[in-house]
């Protein structure tokens, strides 16, 4: 009798084991944050961005966290200046943080509600557009996220009394693949 | 008798399985629920799950084992209802998101550095002022260039000679104050040269020495106009070396202004 039991317990209790949780990892990626000034433009970009994603129930959670000091921009006297502007030695990190359903990965756009940490502060922006292509076993990710100084509080720098605009958008690009690894 | 009893028996055993059962099914039901999309489905979520919670102790008819489970498994889930409605689910609130730990990032990757952040500071506000200083330099600079052709050539007078003089002072007085604030700046250890900043660090190696060897040799040439003399010997590289030297300054400003 007590075998009975166990087995038709086991046998309705299976299905809440059967849901397995999908990891992702980033892969590649590179981030470029592009500033303007009436008399040059400057660009930076960033590859030691880190990443990852918990699927679960049907939902995936992401977490991306990139070194503010790991962007380059190709002159050093820029970079250290921007470390500073952004409070990048207090705040070394810009996070991004996002929900998306797990079937988003079938459509080639999605829109993601983006919570971003950068120099103490944080933002939201929603319904950023980020374009999704299959390639194999990886997701290609790409997007730019509207990213404004005033929206993390940072004081605009200037050059020859001039500052810099407001708007500094962040061009993503980042492949994701699915961690097998874990048990 | 006997049958009577043993199919009663049979009967209450059955419906131990049954509760078992039904047991087994509800973790399944509720967690897809718990999650809502919208505060209104949260909120029918926490009703049914607090209702259930309280209605869990009355089911007198369960094991005692199987009533605590079931209670402990109830309030656990009105919880983290209740934390969703509170919080709006954001995905930093959900136990399941991914943390920075996850990521593999090293404390020193992950914690601030205030000192740090006060040297970058205090290089910016002393590189600053030397940005100002230097575009005021420019000022004197160009009309100390201006005077020389009253105070040199062959007919000269002795205001513009001094006029000439004079601004070459104010122009080495801020030169030095500006190269004060560049030299003293604090550096960051760690960080290599790179970029059009290394021209402009370059080209300080030039006008530098001529900001000192130009007022040295303008000073001589001066004192042999007084006199009545032809400027000559050493003195007559005054001019020269004084235009290289302001055109070093200027590309020097050139260079952090625009980008090649």
């Amino acid at each position: 009798m007590n075998a009975k039991v166990l087995i038709i317990f086991l046998l309705f209790a299976a299905p809440t084991f059967a849901q397995t949780d999908e990891q992702w990892i980033l892969g590649q990626s590179t981030l470029t944050y592009h500033v303007s000034h009436p008399l040059h433009t400057s660009e930076a970009v960033s590859h030691a961005a880190k990443g990852k994603g918990v699927c679960h129930q049907g939902q995936c959670d992401f977490l991306i966290a990139v070194p503010v000091k790991s962007f380059d921009s190709g002159d050093s006297n820029r970079d250290l200046h921007m470390l500073q502007v952004v409070r990048g030695a207090q705040f070394p990190l810009v996070t991004v943080r996002t929900r998306l359903p797990e079937d988003a990965a079938s459509s080639a756009t999605i829109h993601a509600d983006l919570e971003i940490e950068f120099a103490g502060q944080t933002a939201n922006y929603r319904q950023v557009p980020l374009e999704l292509k299959k390639d194999g076993e990886d997701f290609h990710v790409a997007g730019t996220i509207p990213a404004t100084l005033s929206d993390f509080k940072i004081d605009p720098p200037s050059l020859l009394a001039i500052p810099v605009k407001n708007e500094i958008p962040v061009r993503v690009e980042m492949t994701w693949h699915e961690d097998k690894s874990k048990p | 008798m006997r049958a009577i009893q043993q199919e009663m028996k049979t009967t209450a055993n059955l419906l131990r399985v049954a509760a078992l059962a039904f047991c087994g099914l509800l973790p399944v039901g509720f967690p897809a629920f718990a999650q809502g999309n919208g505060a209104g489905v949260a909120e029918i979520s926490a009703t049914e799950v607090s209702g259930a919670a309280e209605a869990a102790p009355d089911a007198s008819a369960l094991p005692a084992r199987a009533a605590s489970e079931t209670t402990a498994e109830f309030s656990s889930l009105a919880s983290e209802a209740a934390s969703d409605q509170t919080q709006g689910n954001t995905p930093a609130d959900n136990s399941q998101a991914p943390s920075l730990q996850d990521l593999g990032l090293s404390p020193a990757q992950t914690q601030g550095d205030p000192q740090l952040q006060a040297r970058l500071d205090k290089r910016s506000h002393m590189l600053k002022i030397h940005q100002r200083l230097g575009l005021i330099t420019m000022v004197p600079l160009i009309a100390t260039v201006a005077t020389s052709f009253g105070a040199g050539g062959r007919s000269t007078s002795t205001s513009d000679r001094w006029a000439h003089l004079a601004l070459g002072s104010a122009t080495g007085d801020l030169y030095f104050t500006t190269a004060y604030f560049a030299i003293f700046a604090p550096r960051i250890p760690g960080t290599p040269t790179r970029g059009q900043i290394r021209v402009h660090k370059a080209l300080a190696w030039v006008h530098g020495p001529g900001m000192i060897l130009t007022p040295i040799l303008g000073a001589i040439a001066f004192d042999q106009r007084s006199k009545g003399e032809k400027v000559h010997g050493i003195a007559s590289a005054h001019g020269a070396v004084a235009v290289v030297t302001a055109g070093a300054f200027g590309a020097a400003l050139i260079s952090v202004s625009f980008k090649f």
